[in-house]
């Protein structure tokens, strides 16, 4: 299934680019994630739990940067597996200063496999939107959060 | 001795209600889900998630710690069992290899990787998630035309054409047809995979007794028998030290006709452990791990003259065969080019099939197996030729079938339709629905802007399979009838009726045969200890194959019987009436429980006469049968919103004689429930990545009850000569007769915007997709 869409962060691009990779940030930020660790450069570990139609299961996963280009896109690959199947992601941010932030435009795909597949096919569309959504609403918090604390990053 | 007056009421034609009936609606019957052994172990089956991948690790271990769990068994504990088994023999046909539990490599979502074992059915469940398998994900397809095109990836690496089989066959000169044809119509015409989804699952569990060297198997089949000789075969256990159970059997519609990986997997369960297993099939399961049914796509060429003669026809037949050959998986689809004539009279045919590997679940037989997809395409190429000739489709019918007189009429194909009157249903039903004047209504109807559509199918069918030349494991079937001493009858059949009704059916021929009550029949099958060596229940098989077995065991009892009379009554010769020995002279006579109790006291026994009243008799048939029929369906499209409304279903049905109308009544909805689903709603999505999308109730459109119309069915009755009842068998006709009729009505309602053809299932939105295209 393919993804693609844009949001708008209220900080700079510099900024923007660095809470995106923040593992930390993106640990609070990824609905249902548990825990993200960091394994080596750009890699982590991650443990989240997914929710889509009537099933729901943990998945152990990895979440990787990869491409970078400073401070204007870098791609984001995410894999996990678990006892409902396994789901890969695989996509392409592209950050761009803009009026009162940073927009943050993606394209990618999302593959599902084994029940969540057989199950949630239907609703794997609206359930990856509602995802990423809530993925950049957190984050946006998170950057309002850190944009107070720390004034310097302030626009 | 005393005069009875003999029992003049014969039941065979009679509306008998099913004496299997309340046991199975109050809830008192055995399913295999019922069985509690003690010490019974349970079983869950870790399945792959990936459509292809090489397996890199598998650790058991963390299931291994959970408490309650005694076992955990991966592709290496298994190697040593044969392969699941494909029966069918096509030339050059590559079968792969395949083992009950995955080796190094995956081949379809579902695919069985490893089994975990526990005391509870939940610690197995929960265990089976600790499993960690480490997959490598590789390339798959899922749709049989993409596998064959080049740069596929490969199913099986070593065939990378994913090509397991072609097969072709020609009758008569199909080339001098086309040559000579004024008018040739061409379609593409799909069959879409569906999912059998019975209502019981499948399940299994197997009883290793080491002491005694046996195993008890209880499976939820519809082939007992076979089923033990080839599950003995891949275990390496002598035959007669497997006894195969089948309790009560859920619906089935061919997809337990068959061997699968669990059986043989409890099995050796069983024989690890020392204890009993138990493994049932959810809902998910079935839908990823049982067979699917159809998954054709056909190319279909109709050769005729301008007056509606056809010539010939020509099909191109592409059968996605899903990962690995079941059963009987690369036999289905010969049964469609057998099919292929229909119920005409051309003798000019040209077939090729090739069968498709494809990373999904394999496909085998499901109700009809071949015969609705033939049916369904030679019913819409006629409905094509009718509209591309401007001729009416009930003519080109009726113009087109093959005479009364012809008979036994050889087809292109080298089949002998054995008895027919073909134009009878078809007139029957045209009469039924008052023909004329429904043409008259949907032309009023179009000229107020509405859709409604006539379709017709006049289907044949090819049942009571078969004769054993045409079977991979033998077609005929056997019977023993045991006459006890106290006088009543015990009827061990070799055919494994799971919703047939032949508990009731053979009673009822037993009762008129043997003159006794039919509360004194009892009709037992499914237990390979107890039951002679038998086929099994499929193709439409059991009465016209098993009752005629049945039939024969019946006469040869009667001859004993009327032995055991004469000694009794002191004289040479008895008639036998209503159960009772008469000698017509004297009108004295003898009592039926009073030869019964003689032949086993055996104090005086006629000439060369052995004691006791048993007799097993194995027949074989010398044809299939062929019945036949015509349905008409009427529908309503909704312009808005591209709903199809069935408004009358209209069933004329040919399956010969008719021992219980209520239960043919019952196999003739059920068909056409199962046929409907297909026409209408239902559908095996894959991704293009082998992942299955409807892998649920919710995402599976089955018929519900309340989706069904009215179905109005009715009779002809042309006997079989094939066997002495005259029966042919009625179990697929329902499906096969379905789906043309309601696409051809559908495509009729929608003819006014210039669709020609639609693929099933005829869903709303495709169907309000046409619409609006029509209206641009």
């Amino acid at each position: 299934m393919k993804v693609s869409g844009s949001y708008l962060i209220t900080v700079a691009q510099q900024r923007a680019y660095e809470l995106l990779q923040d593992p930390v940030v993106l640990g609070k930020a990824m609905p249902g994630c548990d825990t993200l660790e960091r394994v080596g450069e750009h890699e982590y570990r991650m443990k989240m739990k997914m929710v889509m139609a009537s099933i729901s299961g943990l998945f152990d996963g990895k979440v990787r940067i990869a491409d970078l280009q400073p401070h204007s896109s870098f791609r984001l690959i995410v894999e996990g597996s678990g006892k409902i199947g396994f789901m890969k992601g695989d996509g392409l941010l592209h950050l761009i200063p803009a009026e009162g932030g940073t927009n943050v435009q993606y394209e990618g795909n999302v593959e599902v496999g084994g029940t969540i597949a057989a199950v949630g096919q239907r609703l794997l569309d609206t359930t990856a939107r509602m995802m990423i959504k809530r993925f950049f609403e957190k984050l946006s918090a998170e950057a309002a959060v850190s944009a107070t604390s720390s004034p310097a990053a302030k626009i | 001795m005393a005069t009875i007056t003999s029992k003049p009421e014969t039941l065979v034609g009679k509306r008998i209600r099913r004496r299997e009936d309340p046991r199975l609606i109050t809830g008192t019957a055995t399913y295999l889900d019922d069985l509690k052994l003690p010490g019974m172990h349970h079983a869950c089956v870790v399945r792959s998630p990936h459509a292809a991948a090489r397996i890199k690790n598998i650790n058991v271990k963390p299931a291994l710690e959970l408490p309650g769990v005694v076992a955990v068994f991966t592709g290496a504990d298994v190697k040593e069992v044969g392969p699941v088994p494909c029966a069918a023999g096509l030339p050059g046909l590559r079968v792969p290899h395949h083992h009950i539990l995955a080796q190094d490599r995956v081949y379809l979502v579902g695919h069985p990787v490893a089994v975990v074992v526990a005391t509870d059915r939940y610690i197995a469940a929960d265990a089976a998630d600790l499993v960690e398998v480490d997959y490598q994900e590789l390339p798959a397809v899922a749709d049989p035309e993409k596998a064959l095109a080049p740069g596929a990836p490969a199913v099986h690496p070593q065939w990378p054409d994913n090509v397991a089989f072609t097969f072709h066959q020609e009758g008569g000169d199909t080339a001098k047809a086309f040559q000579d044809a004024e008018v040739v119509v061409k379609q593409r015409i799909t069959s879409q995979r569906l999912i059998p989804t019975a209502m019981e699952t499948r399940g299994v569990v197997a009883d290793w007794k080491a002491g005694e060297k046996s195993m008890t198997l209880w499976s939820s089949t519809q082939v007992p028998h076979l089923l033990r000789t080839l599950l003995a075969g891949m275990l390496g256990m002598p035959e007669n030290r497997l006894r195969v159970i089948t309790p009560e059997v859920g619906g089935a519609f061919g997809s337990k006709l068959n061997v699968y990986a669990e059986e043989a997997l409890m099995a050796f369960i069983s024989m690890r452990i020392g204890k009993p297993v138990k493994w049932v099939e959810s809902r998910r399961e079935n839908f990823l791990c049982t067979i699917h049914g159809r998954g054709h796509v056909d190319y279909f060429e109709l050769a005729a003259m301008r007056d509606g003669t056809i010539l010939g026809m020509k099909l191109k037949l592409i059968q996605d065969l899903g990962a690995f050959l079941q059963l009987l998986t690369p036999a289905i689809p010969t049964l469609s080019v057998l099919m292929m004539p229909g119920l005409y009279k051309f003798k000019n045919i040209s077939a090729d099939i090739v069968g498709a590997f494809t990373n999904c679940t394999p496909t085998d037989a499901y109700r009809g197996a071949g015969r609705p997809e033939a049916t369904h395409g030679i019913e819409r190429m006629v409905d094509i030729l009718a509209a591309e000739l401007k001729m009416d489709p009930a003519q080109i019918r009726l113009k087109n079938f093959v005479d009364n007189d012809a008979f036994p009429f050889v087809t292109a194909t080298g089949l002998a339709y054995d008895s027919g009157n073909y134009a009878l249903p078809l007139n029957t039903a045209l009469a039924e629905v008052d023909y004329a004047s429904l043409r008259r209504e949907q032309q009023q109807a179009r000229q107020q802007g509405k859709l409604m559509g006539v379709g017709i199918s006049a289907y044949g069918e090819i049942c009571a399979i078969g004769p054993s030349p045409a079977t991979p494991a033998g077609g005929w079937e056997s019977a023993t009838v045991k006459i006890e001493p106290s006088g009543k009858v015990t009827v061990l059949t070799g055919t494994s009726p799971h919703g047939q009704g032949e508990e009731t059916t053979f009673a009822q021929i037993t009762a008129d045969e043997l003159g006794v009550d039919i509360d004194d029949v009892l009709v037992i099958h499914g237990d390979t200890s107890i039951v002679q060596y038998g086929i099994g229940t499929f193709g439409s098989r059991n009465t016209a194959i098993g009752g005629t077995a049945l039939y024969y065991a019946l006469q040869e009892l009667k001859t004993k019987i009327k032995k055991f009379g004469a000694v009794l009554l002191d004289v040479d010769e008895v008639t036998l009436v209503g159960g009772v020995c008469v000698d017509e002279k004297s009108g004295r006579s003898v009592s039926f429980n009073q030869v019964a109790a003689a032949a086993y006291r055996a104090l005086k026994l006629p000439p060369n006469t052995e004691p006791g009243l048993v007799a097993t008799h194995f027949w074989e048939p010398p044809n299939f049968t062929f019945p036949f029929g015509a349905h008409i369906v009427v529908t309503d499209v909704d312009r808005e919103t591209g709903q199809v409304s069935v408004r009358r279903y209209v069933a004329v049905d040919d399956c010969g004689k008719i021992i219980n109308p209520l239960i043919v009544a019952g196999q003739v909805h059920g068909g056409v429930a199962q046929g409907l689903g297909q026409a209408l709603w239902e559908q095996a999505v894959y991704a293009d990545n082998g992942q299955l999308l409807s892998g649920e109730l919710t995402d599976y459109a089955l018929p519900r009850a309340h989706m069904m119309p009215w179905i109005e069915s009715s009779h002809t009755i042309t006997p079989s000569p094939v066997n002495p009842l005259g029966v042919k068998g009625v179990g697929e006709a329902g499906t096969i007769g379905c789906s043309p009729a309601v696409v051809n009505s559908v495509v009729d309602a929608l003819s006014p915007l210039g669709v020609r053809h639609i693929d099933m299932p005829l869903t709303p939105e495709k169907i309000w997709k046409l619409i609006q295209e029509g209206r641009a």
